[in-house]
């Protein structure tokens, strides 16, 4: 159809071009007017259009677009580390790779699984299963090694992911496993100090708010905030890495030794509770000794035996029922009711002063004491050493031992109490109540934390628990002189250190058998012990060592525990700068002459320094300026 | 024609007096106005882009040390991981006793500390430098 007007006919032709160009404006005012109500239409429709998103729906687009820029990014707070008296790092978090997929992403989950399988090290049908899942988010390894994630972004699969997570690990193995515990996966306490203090440890995790464009660029200007992190308080226990080593290494080779079925051994330093080291040791199914994760320090409990008599001996003299060289005459045997009760080895009928008594380890001697002093004075004084409760270590699961009260006992109770029988304590309980002897009276608490430390480095000392007085200093100082003689030339002389004195005692104590009662000669089972501490005129250093059946010929506490006992305080004497008895005369006289290493010289030469630094005012000038 | 008059005050420029004229010849300095509007308008624009290029460039430099702060934390923590295990007294004496085959010695002695006229000193002090090459 033409465009062009039609001309009308039978009329004049200009006539014709007025209706011409009348036809052709009007057909222009209508179009004019059509485009015009259509544009009029489509700007009404966006106008409509623009109020309902500016309007109505403002708030729901605003979080969309919100949603789409605005990032929430969780910062995550580190977990504390825990680290040694010295500051020597023994757990610590690092960062490791997690593989992660969205399954919605995988395009074939078989053949994917089946590659990542050999990667991860992983059931293929779990992967699989994984992959195939209709979630957005699953895990296929977590925390692998760094040459497993890169090897598994290698394969390019689509949909899988490498995210990083805080680890936590143990530079040092297995060493002091029991005390530091475990955390799970996620970094959260399960065990030991990890669980204790896992508030502490656990830090606050931050947040960033970030406007961010495309590819993961933040816009410039655009929202930004953040809440930084907190990182977990840093834990210093009160062990040294060094002793807790040698206390493990010693210990699995006494074990190992004798064939026992493990061992525990504690170091404490007396005056203020502090645990040094902690080792415990078993022998697993396999028939080789390890490091155990089980801290039994505190929480198995054995029948102490003779390492019991100097504090049924600190009663006898705390109540002045006899004296160090009180006489009495001591028979090889003793009828007490329906038991005998016999020294090892075998003596005549002796006069032994109690000193005596304690330096052979008389069973006799001592029940004969301990009948004159009486059911009640024994037990309230073993309940002050601490027997029969827990300790202030305030460790999961530690165990109180059993003490039952006089009330209970029967005719054998008191003389078998007396020599460490019908009692049960842990090997904490029994350096706690040796630590009290060593520190003139006074019953440290034990502890295992010194305190805490933030980010800053600046250390919050924990509390210590309370110390109780629990036996006259003069009392106390007898029973270490007694103690002294043990070592010198009585069952424990393979417990000597040489250049020190030491005080000890020695025990062997039987076994209760599965099948109950401690069997007969030949079919005992034993805990051989030693206990002691050094120097004895001014302890710093307390001491348990406690073998668990040690099989064959070997199985007393001086042939056993002793020696090891020795080694070990040998080690720390070193390690703890305890000077000898040598070392220690007249340390002030003049021309003594100091060996020390360069590095020592200049740790002192820098003490010394800041030390008239800080008198003059000039380190706290600095500080106070930043400098 | 154009005629110039000089203001009497100075400083104030060209006075134009053209009678009927006189719109025409302002147009010059109107289209030198506007040139320069538009010339600024667009060198604002320009400066303004490059003030934009040099923020969003600081937002990467920034977002990139972020990372690297982020990353340095953590090879921080690897590193004082991998310190504390080579420090650790299992490996030294893994170390010692494998690569290097050392062992323990069968008796120890250790020395006291050297007190000059102590009759109880049974070691003499070492001549020399025990540890020098040459001390032998």
């Amino acid at each position: 159809m033409s465009r062009q007007p039609v001309e009308p006919t039978g009329r004049g032709r200009g006539a014709a071009t007025v209706v011409w160009h009348r036809e052709t404006r009007r057909r222009f005012r209508r179009r004019a007017i059509f485009v015009g109500l259509t544009l009029v239409a489509v700007a009404g429709m966006f106008g409509w259009r623009l109020v309902s998103l500016q309007l109505q729906e403002q708030e729901r687009f605003v979080a969309q677009g919100d949603s789409q820029r605005i990032k929430n990014i969780t910062l995550r707070a580190g977990r504390g580390a825990i680290v040694d008296r010295n500051g020597v790092d023994l757990v610590l978090s690092v960062p490791g790779q997690s593989m992660i997929a969205n399954p919605l992403w995988v395009e074939d989950p078989v053949r994917a699984a089946q590659a990542l399988a050999q990667v991860l090290g992983a059931d293929p049908e779990v992967l699989e299963r994984r992959l195939s899942s209709d979630k957005s988010f699953v895990y296929l390894g977590r925390q692998v090694d760094l040459e497993v994630a890169e090897a598994t972004l290698a394969l390019n699969i689509s949909g899988v992911y490498a995210q990083e997570e805080w680890e936590r690990i143990r530079p040092g193995g297995d060493s002091a496993l029991s005390v530091l515990g475990r955390t799970d996966i996620d970094s959260i306490g399960i065990s030991g100090m990890e669980l204790v203090y896992d508030g502490t440890l656990s830090g606050t995790d931050g947040k960033r708010r970030v406007e961010m464009g495309m590819r993961g660029a933040s816009i410039p200007g655009g929202e930004y905030s953040v809440e930084a992190a907190a990182d977990g308080r840093t834990l210093v226990l009160t062990l040294d890495r060094a002793l807790q080593f040698e206390a493990e290494r010693l210990l699995l080779k006494g074990v190992e030794a004798v064939g026992a079925k493990g061992g525990v051994l504690v170091a404490m330093r007396p005056a203020t509770g502090e645990i040094l080291a902690t080792a415990t040791v078993r022998r697993s199914s396999d028939g080789v000794v390890r490091i155990s994760s089980d801290y039994r320090a505190a929480t198995w409990t054995y029948e102490p035996g003779s390492i019991i008599k100097p504090l049924t001996v600190s009663a006898i003299l705390n109540r002045a029922v006899a004296a160090p060289d009180t006489v009495r005459e001591v028979p090889p045997r003793l009828e007490v009711h329906d038991a005998t009760f016999s020294d090892s080895p075998f003596h005549e009928t002796a006069d032994l002063t109690l000193t005596e008594i304690i330096r052979r380890s008389s069973n006799v001697g001592t029940i004969l004491w301990a009948q004159d002093l009486g059911s009640d004075a024994l037990y309230e004084q073993l309940r002050e050493f601490g027997l029969g409760s827990v300790t202030d270590l305030d460790f999961p699961g530690e165990a109180s031992g059993i003490l039952h009260p006089p009330g209970a006992w029967s005719g054998t109770t008191l003389p078998t109490i007396a020599i460490g029988q019908g009692v049960s304590t842990t090997p904490l309980q029994m350096l706690t109540a040796y630590s009290a002897l060593a520190n003139g009276g006074v019953r440290p608490a034990p502890t295992l934390v010194l305190g805490t430390r933030d980010d800053e480095g600046v250390f919050e000392p924990r509390r210590p628990g309370p110390s109780l007085s629990i036996l006259p200093t003069a009392v106390a100082a007898e029973v270490v002189a007694m103690m002294e003689q043990v070592v010198v030339s009585g069952t424990g002389t393979r417990a000597q250190v040489p250049g020190y004195r030491v005080a000890g005692k020695t025990g062997t104590a039987w076994k209760v058998l599965p099948t109950g009662g401690y069997g007969s000669k030949g079919n005992r089972s034993y805990v051989a012990s030693f206990a002691g501490f050094l120097p004895a005129d001014t302890p710093r250093l307390a001491v348990i060592v406690v073998v668990d059946e040690p099989s064959g010929e070997i199985y007393s506490g001086g042939r056993v525990a002793a020696p090891v006992f020795a080694e070990f305080a040998g080690f720390a004497v070193r390690q703890l700068s305890i000077p000898s008895a040598h070392e220690r005369v007249e340390s002030d006289r003049e021309g003594r002459v100091m060996a020390l290493t360069p590095a020592h010289h200049a740790i002192l030469r820098e003490a010394a320094e800041a030390s008239r630094l800080e008198q003059s005012g000039e380190l706290v000038a600095a500080s106070a300026t930043g400098g | 024609m154009t005629a110039v008059v000089h203001h009497s005050r100075p400083g104030l420029g060209r006075w134009i007096d053209d009678g009927t004229t006189g719109r025409a010849a302002v147009r010059p300095a109107a289209r030198s106005a506007a040139a320069l509007a538009v010339f600024g308008f667009f060198a604002t624009l320009l400066a303004l882009a490059a003030f934009q290029s040099v923020v969003v460039s600081g937002q990467l430099e920034f977002d990139h040390l972020q990372r690297r702060l982020e990353d340095g934390r953590g090879r921080s923590q690897l590193l004082r991981a991998e310190v504390a295990r080579l420090e650790s007294p299992g490996r030294i004496l893994e170390v010692a006793g494998g690569r290097l085959g050392l062992v323990f010695p069968e008796e120890r002695f250790d020395l006291p500390s050297v007190v000059p006229g102590d009759p109880s000193t049974i070691l003499a002090p070492p001549v020399g430098d025990p540890f020098s090459r040459t001390y032998r």
